[in-house]
């Protein structure tokens, strides 16, 4: 009776005294942030398989995709979009202390370096200023480049590693999780470049594609594992993955069509002892995709923070 | 120097006028919350609902000084963390670190109005002249470093005199919020947290949290929260002194 009586003038407040979701990242314009992320592990990851098996379409489309895709839909998240320039030095010094502030340098030494690169690839330039002058260059910024996509791609993994409110974030493991994740992906776009009759051979891709898709399986797998012994939240969040509201996103979209789908379609591939046919190829790519957005979605969404007063719920 | 603040749990009255305070003192639009009062039950008899009043916690090792990508989060040599709302690109990164979360992204559809639909009121227009709020900017309690600055410019001491201390601490009818110097092991509230074993929250963060809780642990053990008696007795311990001061200083039965 005293129970019911207080919660006739006072309902219990939600805000942080039960495990809250993050939600600036994952909704309303934090939907941004998802899609950005995205391309981010996208764009580099295709850069950097394009790099290994020096293929000058997929450098570009990797390219494009970070520069007109990620930085422009990042930027349009912030507040204040037109202070962008703030982040980067001489007016700030953060990248010192900052993830975030050394993601935005590594994009745009990313973009400068790739860009070098990318003209100094270009077969119409080289023929015009030879060879001997083209290629230092080309492979100079080629591994500037390497290493500042290496950056693009790990460091939102980076990012929300550092957050300690959020336990399931809070892993060594996840910006390894996500590198891996985006550089799958990569090997998912060349084979639609490879088809595309770019410079990029898709059986390369295939084969890469499957041991790749394997060790995220794995890497997936252990990322949960060892999560769930880390805290009461993360296994909530966990458990919100496997079977509470975002277990479709988990299950279809990373599982599925990010996992299972391209490596049946890769196995296919191996045991008829060639490429797997067009068709399949481009539902492989698809799926590549398609798994890339459910896998920064699952991430953000399952983004759970401790309570305040933790021995009030047992967390 | 490092300023701090001690919550005294027990004197604690739940009448949310710190919030009012803050509220008033910075012109806080709707949406936004520097200081809350946060609630829940509990299973303890008679204990059904508790509160805790927190705030931006001052941390010495704080997150969001450390991420913010334009710097715009500072903290003083006092140990107030601040935000340059003039630097702040609002990409959110300090709100989603902060593991109390309390920091609030100030966006146009957070403010309203405080009659949504209708014009401003004056006091609304005079606030924003007085304390503008930069929307697309992230904000949180500062410790109202502006009664700070400008009370020891004048010879003042914060925590003593209410002109240099923060308002949600001068407005606490029942005394539950102490402010004062850390670094001194002389003032009042490092004495407070010395006696009563004040505590912070999640110290495993690592953050260093500058408020301090006292009277009472937070949690579900019967022994943990003060029982409602002893708020009460607090309460009215503390009417009776006002009364007695008033009847001194007006002079009246």
């Amino acid at each position: 009776m005293s129970q019911m009586a207080t919660r006739q003038w006072m309902t219990t407040h939600e805000w942080m005294v039960k495990p809250m979701h993050q939600r600036e990242w994952i909704e309303r314009r934090g939907i941004m942030i998802w899609i950005a992320e995205t391309f981010t592990s996208l764009g580099a990851g295709l850069y950097l398989v394009s790099l290994f098996i020096n293929s000058w379409w997929g450098l570009l489309i990797g390219w494009l995709i970070i520069m007109f895709l990620k930085l422009p839909i990042h930027i349009a998240y912030f507040g204040k979009p037109w202070r962008f320039y703030r982040t980067m030095p001489p007016f700030s010094n953060a990248w010192k202390t900052s993830w975030f502030a050394r993601g935005i340098l590594f994009s745009v030494f990313f973009g400068t370096f790739g860009f070098i690169q990318l003209v100094f690839g270009q077969p119409d330039f080289v023929n015009l200023i030879g060879n001997s002058i083209a290629n230092p260059i080309y492979y100079t910024f080629g591994v500037l480049a390497g290493f500042s996509a290496m950056g693009v791609g790990i460091y939102g993994g980076f990012i929300m590693n550092y957050v300690k409110g959020i336990p399931f974030w809070n892993q060594g493991l996840l910006p390894v999780v996500i590198m891996l994740a985006g550089v799958a992906d990569g090997f998912g776009l060349i084979m639609g470049v490879g088809l595309a009759g770019g410079d990029a051979s898709v059986a390369w891709a295939e084969a890469g594609s499957r041991y790749l898709l394997l060790i995220n399986i794995l890497l997936i797998v252990t990322y949960l594992i060892s999560a769930g012994y880390t805290s009461a939240v993360a296994k909530l969040s966990i458990q919100e993955l496997l079977k509470g509201p975002s277990a479709f996103m988990f299950w279809v979209g990373l599982i599925f069509l990010g996992l299972v789908v391209p490596a049946v379609i890769s196995a296919v591939s191996l045991f008829s002892g060639g490429e797997a046919s067009s068709v399949l190829l481009i539902i492989a790519i698809a799926a590549h995709t398609l798994g890339a957005f459910a896998l920064k979605y699952c991430i953000l969404k399952v983004g759970i923070y401790r309570p305040l007063f933790p021995r009030v719920a047992a967390y | 120097m490092r300023w701090g603040m001690v919550i005294n749990l027990v004197k604690c009255t739940r009448c949310h006028a710190c919030v009012a305070a803050c509220r008033i003192e910075h012109f806080l639009p709707l949406g936004m919350n520097w200081p809350r009062l946060i609630a829940w039950e509990t299973d303890v008899p008679g204990q059904e609902l508790t509160t805790v009043p927190v705030r931006c916690n001052q941390c010495k090792e704080a997150p969001c000084v450390e991420v913010c990508p334009a710097e715009a989060t500072k903290k003083r040599e006092d140990g107030i963390v601040y935000v340059d709302n003039d630097i702040c690109v609002g990409c959110r990164y300090c709100v989603v670190v902060c593991p109390y979360q309390n920091r609030t992204f100030f966006s146009r559809d957070k403010d309203p109005g405080y009659f949504p639909g209708y014009q401003r009121t004056r006091f609304e227009k005079a606030g924003r002249k007085l304390f503008p709020h930069v929307a697309g900017t992230t904000e949180k309690c500062d410790f109202c470093m502006e009664r700070i600055d400008a009370g020891m410019a004048k010879g003042l001491v914060p925590g003593k005199d209410r002109e240099a201390t923060p308002a949600c601490v001068n407005t606490c009818q029942a005394r539950a919020l102490t402010f004062g110097d850390l670094d001194d092991p002389e003032s009042e509230i490092s004495v407070l947290i010395k006696e009563k074993n004040g505590f912070q929250l999640h110290p495993e963060y690592g953050t260093e949290p500058s408020v301090y809780y006292i009277d009472g642990k937070i949690g579900n053990a019967p022994s943990n929260i003060a029982p409602r008696e002893a708020q009460t007795a607090a309460h009215m311990q503390h009417l009776s002194t006002m009364e007695e001061r008033a009847r001194q200083i007006f002079g009246k039965k």
